[in-house]
């Protein structure tokens, strides 16, 4: 394996509701090559956006460190974090969160105008991205004028047009029908082979997952992967389609 | 014009302060928009997705503004004549014990320096007069109506008298008025000044003549030659005539009665005499004071400040429930208007403040994201309301036509401009604060375990 882009290291996580402690990921450890595409999985409520959310500086760890490119994400402080997550992050959502407000190519812009880019760099650089997802001819339309799976190319031509070490997409095929499910999973297909992007991208779909080269499983807080699930027998079939009939609900 | 709108500024603290405050939001939105030109537009367009609600909401900014901005036109004047200006310090002699105040004509010449009756008490020891003769000036009233059967407001007349050469010098804010209009009444015994409202409620123009029954001084009616104008504001309603013209009515009186007028030696209503400070003021009204000549007649000597506190005593509740309790009441409320638009439109927005966040907008840049709209909605809907008020009240009437005593019009000052752009802006700002601070503290985990 490759010098490890993300390390997770004995992470711990818990949260307070109604004066009970709910424990939701117990020293978790990841270890994530660079230009590696992982694909999460795990039963609704076991945890994966929370260490998505811990993973991009959005939420900090009670116990344990995020190491994200030689950088330690779990000590920055809030202003830190947000211009890390700038130039670092990209964020893919599985409701696109788009603003309204902005046309496709606005919304691309949005995350460089933080950047230090002449107004020549940044169009340039948007444009690139929304060619690379095919959406050149839609970039002065709002979210509103768009298919689900437009806006969600636009949502990830977002994520990746601050050239970011890491792309983290949150169920981003959640809300598409069959058909734009398959061509988003391409589009990142190829941003991680063609960019040798690394992505790491939580599904509940076992054929999004198919596409990951890794696939790991969050179960009870604590991540295993699909060969040590299929060994607990937690698993029916090696692509571990039926991992979530499987799965038990959050761990307390 | 800037020298007066210079003086308005330096002259009263109010207006240094909005002016100081309407120049840092000129200089920080300029700024803002020069470093973030895209977020601006962003902002422009949060606040176009609910026209409706942006509508109403400056609406609502803009009729408080609107509002305020009258009431502190009549503030900001009652203020500034109770002032006592240190440049223009003036000496008030009146009769102490009838209101109005009524004085033997010749007890001016005792305090006239053109006079040789001029009181040697106030000459120094190098034979100096304390004043000169620009720094004195007489007043009488007189009132009349043009239709003796029918003394209503638009019939009646109510002239200062005086001599037409102490008109610039010595009568407050009338320092501009053209000369050739002073030379106009000098050349004419009968001639007068009216005020604008005046004119129109005779139905008169200049050049037009009238005649006057007196209502103040029983047989004593005159004919006027209108030679011109008073300047736009606060001498509307007012007239100027003659005093030698109003004394010689009196000699005539006497000619053709065979007697005196009742008022004859009742008709000098007050003395002026401008003084270089309060120093002279205590020293030359100790003398008059304490003159044997003045000594039958008890005067009395006050300040115009004073004077003008005096009268405006019946009025003083009235005046401090305006200034303390509706002003401070209708600036809460714009607060609130905007509290309210401001806590709508972050409740809506959350998940886009998060995504913005996670997009790497810091919590501050979020926070001024959502400041900058309700303060960009506050000051324009203030200044505009202001900058509205301003023109539609001082074209169309010269002032707020709202009659307090002898004030029949309160002109707007430039400097309310600076007031609208400025409580546009304190509003918006202290309405949004919060809000703001609601979407800054938007914690992007919890916003989308929600969605999610």
């Amino acid at each position: 394996m490759a010098a490890p882009i993300l390390n997770l290291h004995n992470i711990t996580k818990s949260f307070t509701r109604g004066g009970e402690e709910i424990t939701v990921l117990r020293n978790l450890n990841l270890q994530v090559a660079e230009g590696e595409f992982l694909g999460i999985m795990g039963p609704s409520g076991s945890g994966k956006t929370t260490m998505l959310n811990l993973i991009a500086g959005l939420d900090k760890p009670n116990r344990g460190e995020v190491w994200i490119g030689g950088q330690c994400v779990s000590t920055m402080s809030e202003s830190q974090l947000a211009s890390w997550r700038t130039r670092s992050i990209g964020f893919i959502f599985q409701f696109y969160h788009l603003l309204p407000v902005l046309t496709a190519y606005e919304n691309v812009e949005l995350p460089l105008l933080l950047l230090p880019l002449s107004s020549a760099k940044r169009r340039q650089q948007v444009l690139n991205v929304l060619d690379l997802v095919g959406l050149t001819d839609r970039m002065h339309h709002r979210p509103g004028q768009l298919s689900g799976g437009q806006q969600q190319r636009v949502g990830i031509a977002r994520a990746i047009v601050t050239d970011p070490t890491l792309i983290v997409a949150d169920e981003p095929t959640g809300d598409l029908d069959a058909r734009s499910a398959v061509e988003i999973l391409n589009l990142m297909g190829e941003l991680q082979k063609g960019l040798n992007k690394t992505i790491l991208l939580v599904t509940h779909d076992p054929r999004a997952a198919e596409r990951a080269q890794r696939i790991v499983h969050l179960e009870k807080g604590q991540l295993l992967e699909s060969a040590e699930m299929e060994a607990a027998g937690l698993l029916n079939d090696g692509a571990g389609s039926n991992a979530i009939q499987a799965s038990e609900p959050r761990t307390k | 014009m800037f020298t007066r709108i210079y003086a308005q500024i330096a002259g009263d603290y109010v207006n240094l302060a909005a002016t100081i405050i309407g120049l840092l939001a000129i200089v920080a939105g300029a700024a803002y928009i020069l470093s973030n030109p895209r977020l601006f537009l962003l902002g422009l367009k949060n606040l176009r997705r609910n026209l409706l609600r942006t509508t109403l909401t400056s609406a609502a900014i803009g009729v408080l503004a609107f509002v305020i901005t009258m009431i502190w036109t009549i503030i900001y004047f009652i203020d500034l004549i109770q002032v006592e200006r240190s440049k223009d310090f003036k000496i008030i002699v009146t009769y102490k014990w009838s209101v109005p105040s009524q004085i033997p004509m010749t007890h001016a010449d005792y305090l006239n320096p053109s006079s040789p009756k001029f009181l040697p008490e106030l000459v120094d020891a190098n034979g100096k007069k304390l004043y000169g003769p620009n720094d004195f000036m007489t007043w009488s009233f007189y009132g009349g109506t043009t239709d003796p059967n029918k003394v209503a407001p638009d019939t009646l007349v109510f002239f200062f008298v005086m001599h037409p050469e102490q008109i610039i010098p010595m009568m407050d804010d009338l320092g501009d008025l053209d000369p050739k209009l002073v030379k106009a009444m000098q050349e004419n015994p009968q001639a007068c000044l009216l005020g604008a409202d005046k004119l129109k409620s005779l139905n008169k123009r200049v050049g037009d003549r009238f005649k006057l029954t007196s209502v103040n001084y029983k047989g004593i009616d005159l004919e006027f030659e209108i030679v011109g104008a008073l300047p736009d504001g606060r001498y509307n309603a007012s007239a100027i005539m003659r005093m030698d013209y109003f004394n010689n009515a009196f000699d005539l009186y006497k000619r053709n009665n065979n007697r005196e007028h009742t008022l004859a030696h009742k008709r000098l209503n007050l003395i002026w005499i401008r003084v270089g400070d309060r120093d002279m003021f205590d020293k030359i009204g100790g003398i008059v004071e304490e003159s044997p000549q003045f000594a039958p007649f008890l005067v009395k000597v006050e300040t115009a400040s004073s004077l003008i506190g005096s009268f405006l005593e019946a009025y003083r509740m009235i005046i401090w429930a305006m200034k303390w309790v509706l002003v401070p009441g209708m600036l809460l409320i714009m607060s609130l208007v905007m509290a309210n638009a401001i806590s709508i439109t972050v409740r809506e927005r959350r998940s886009e403040m998060a995504v913005m966040k996670v997009l790497g907008y810091s919590p501050n840049q979020v926070f001024l994201l959502i400041l900058g709209e309700a303060i960009f909605v506050g000051a324009i809907a203030g200044l505009l309301a202001a900058g509205a008020t301003y023109a539609f009240f001082n074209l169309k009437w010269g002032g707020i036509p709202f009659r307090i005593g002898f004030f029949p019009v309160f002109r707007i000052p430039e400097a309310a401009l600076m007031w609208g752009l400025a409580i546009g802006t304190i509003t918006a700002f202290v309405g949004s604060a919060l809000p703001a601070w609601t979407a800054r503290s938007v914690k992007v985990s919890e916003v989308f375990s929600k969605v999610a």
